[in-house]
């Protein structure tokens, strides 16, 4: 997918999975370690509030995103491709590492996404802006969490 | 690459809604043949006059009850059914995909138009308001309201099949009035999914009323003594010397949004990146079958040297020739896709008429759209890639006439004057744009070019949906244009009261 111009929809449809393939990663850490269920859940939770958020932006200002299609020329979307696969005999602080590399990955993505939609409609970097921060966060959060462990 | 799952899983049999009642038609059927997959999707009937009358006459009895109703109300089944389109927004997008042919970012494009046009009909209590003046003359007041007319018809194309009939059914409801909608037959689920959801929305029967068909029923509308008025949207030589013809011969109030060839001038300041990126989807987007597209691209070399216009002239070509390389052909549901098919291969066959014309009439082929891949396993029976002529001349017919399809000419004029005076050699006078970072010129080419719709460094001039969408020459016949303001006006006619009281 090099070198090629992204699509407006294409890049939706990705930030959807990485959302959706996010929050499955932390129900699945709130699930093997309950000690910190919560805070893995409200991440999980947030994956799907930053979905609505980033969809529902694309759907009210598509019209004027026509030439959305040329913002993306070049972007390789395997870049971004995230690891959410976790070894059964992983550790704690690995599941740890690997959210981290997740979060790094994710908010990669949003900021140059958010950077090449600059001349579109305001909403849409905005948007994209917007979630990049969460995701730092919660990068944040995490390696707080790891320092603890 | 997704590919986004198909909403019509087995063919649909349209019927024609008349007074709130889904209704088999006694006419013949064809099919609804998605042009990506070859697929029949549906089956469309081709109403008889009898029934483009039941439903003329359903709208009209509609009329007195639905005028009455207080604007508030009208408007609230408007919102009701702009938030029923929402929910169904990624629904109807897909249909369009299926029925068009476009891509889904277009589709989805096109939805939120649509909306839009739903959105800014529901200001109507405050929109069709009217004014008065106290004390015109000695203890007399005087005052202007406007009053809804009947029930119009709506005739809709094939480009944009959610969209189009969303310009005018809304402003014509919300100010009271009545609809019969004609969609096209070529692509006319999405308007089947629309009433749907009118129906949903509390809209009472004969409000808005849907009847399928070809010329029988348009004829129907034109000559039905209870038509106030028509709204079409088409080819020039339909819309000029059908519809207008005969809505003047018949009295009707009339909206003919017809036929363009509009133009890009590109001056030697303007920023190439941005500029080509709005020529792509200007010249191809929709795959060439919009009305507001480009389609001769005029690289101007006002200021230039003999030898800098040459250079320049080649920068901008060699650019726009490497972008419309890369655009990605394929299905619409596809989410990477860049430029689906053209509607039906009877229009395709048309475009390669051209090309060859255009080689015929000695333009160069820089890029031969006939030859492509498309991505995925699809037939290509409806598929033309993105096509370039160079050395194009306002003699040849592929400069003059509307191609609708993702054909570009590339062509050359030493000054802006030049340039503006090649966009009134031909007939149309829908759009045009200019694509610089200098005001003054901007400011000559949108004071002077005679065309309804003018972009500055944006190459599709589409108006909101409280703008009117304008046009002029062979592009529009009639007054007033479709949505905003105008629209209002349209639908709805001027009373002046006077008023003393002894």
């Amino acid at each position: 997918m090099s070198n090629v111009s992204q699509t407006t929809a294409a890049i939706i449809g990705f930030a959807e999975e990485l959302e959706d393939r996010s929050s499955a990663f932390y129900d699945e850490l709130a699930e093997r370690w309950p000690e910190n269920r919560d805070a893995f859940q409200t991440f999980s939770k947030e994956g799907g509030k930053n979905k609505g958020w980033v969809i529902r932006t694309y759907q009210e200002t598509i019209s004027d995103a026509l030439e959305a299609n040329f913002c993306f020329e070049g972007l390789n979307l395997d870049d971004y491709t995230i690891e959410t696969t976790l070894a059964e005999d992983a550790s704690y602080t690995d599941a740890l590492k690997t959210a981290i590399a997740l979060e790094e990955k994710s908010c990669a993505f949003y900021q140059e996404v958010a950077k090449r939609s600059k001349s579109l409609l305001a909403t849409i970097p905005m948007a994209f802006k917007r979630v990049a921060k969460k995701r730092d966060k919660r990068r944040l959060r995490l390696q707080s969490m790891l320092d603890q462990a | 690459m997704t590919m986004l799952e198909e909403p019509i899983k087995e063919p649909l049999q349209l019927k024609n809604y008349i007074d709130g009642e889904w209704v088999e038609s006694e006419g013949r059927v064809k099919d609804v043949v998605n042009p990506a997959t070859g697929k029949a999707i549906a089956t469309v009937p081709i109403s008889t006059e009898d029934e483009i009358n039941e439903a003329v006459e359903a709208a009209k009895e509609a009329y007195p009850g639905w005028r009455r109703t207080p604007p508030l109300a009208r408007v609230r089944c408007l919102f009701r059914l702009k938030e029923l389109l929402e929910e169904s927004f990624e629904e109807v997008s897909r249909i369009q995909t299926m029925e068009h042919g476009k891509t889904i970012d277009e589709s989805r494009g096109e939805t939120r138009r649509g909306i839009e046009m739903v959105e800014v009909a529901t200001g109507i209590p405050s929109l069709m308001m009217g004014y008065n003046l106290e004390d015109i003359a000695s203890g007399m007041d005087e005052y202007l309201v406007r009053q809804p007319l009947g029930v119009f018809g709506i005739i809709g194309p094939f480009n944009f099949p959610f969209m189009v009939p969303l310009w005018f059914a809304p402003f014509a409801v919300a100010t009271g009035n009545c609809v019969v909608v004609k969609p096209s037959s070529e692509d006319p689920i999405s308007q089947v999914k629309i009433v749907e959801l009118v129906e949903e929305a509390g809209i009472p029967p004969g409000v808005w009323n849907i009847v399928h068909g070809g010329r029988t029923v348009v004829s129907g509308m034109l000559d039905h003594p209870d038509i106030e008025g028509i709204c079409f949207v088409g080819s020039t030589p339909v819309g000029r010397d059908v519809i207008y013809k005969r809505c003047g011969e018949t009295g009707k109030r009339m909206i003919v949004m017809c036929g363009a060839k509009n133009f890009a001038l590109v001056m030697p300041d303007a920023n190439l990146d941005r500029t080509i990126a709005a020529c792509m989807t200007s010249f191809y987007g929709n795959t060439g079958q919009r009305c507001l597209a480009n389609a001769n691209l005029v690289v101007v070399g006002e200021g230039l040297s003999d030898r800098e216009y040459d250079a320049f002239y080649q920068k901008v070509v060699d650019a726009f020739v490497a972008a419309a390389k890369r655009i990605r052909m394929g299905y619409g549901l596809d989410d990477t896709i860049h430029m689906g098919p053209i509607r039906d291969e009877k229009k395709k066959a048309n475009v390669l008429k051209y090309i060859e014309k255009g080689i015929a009439e000695g333009a160069t082929l820089t890029l031969d759209g006939r030859e492509f891949e498309i991505v995925g396993d699809f037939p290509d029976t409806c598929f033309i890639g993105p096509t370039v002529f160079e050395d194009v001349t306002l003699d040849m017919a592929i400069a003059r006439d509307e191609i609708f399809g993702p054909v570009a000419n590339m062509m050359k004029a030493r000054s802006l004057q030049e340039g503006i005076d090649m966009i009134h050699q031909i007939p149309f006078g829908n759009a045009a744009s200019i694509f610089t970072q200098n005001g003054k010129w901007a400011r000559e080419f949108q004071y002077n070019v005679e065309c309804g719709n003018i972009g500055i460094n944006t190459g599709i001039a589409a108006p909101m949906a409280f703008f009117p969408f304008s046009g002029r020459k062979e592009s529009f016949f009639g007054t007033l244009h479709g949505q905003g303001r105008e629209a209002i006006r349209f639908f709805t006619e001027s009373k002046v009261v006077i008023q003393r009281w002894f």
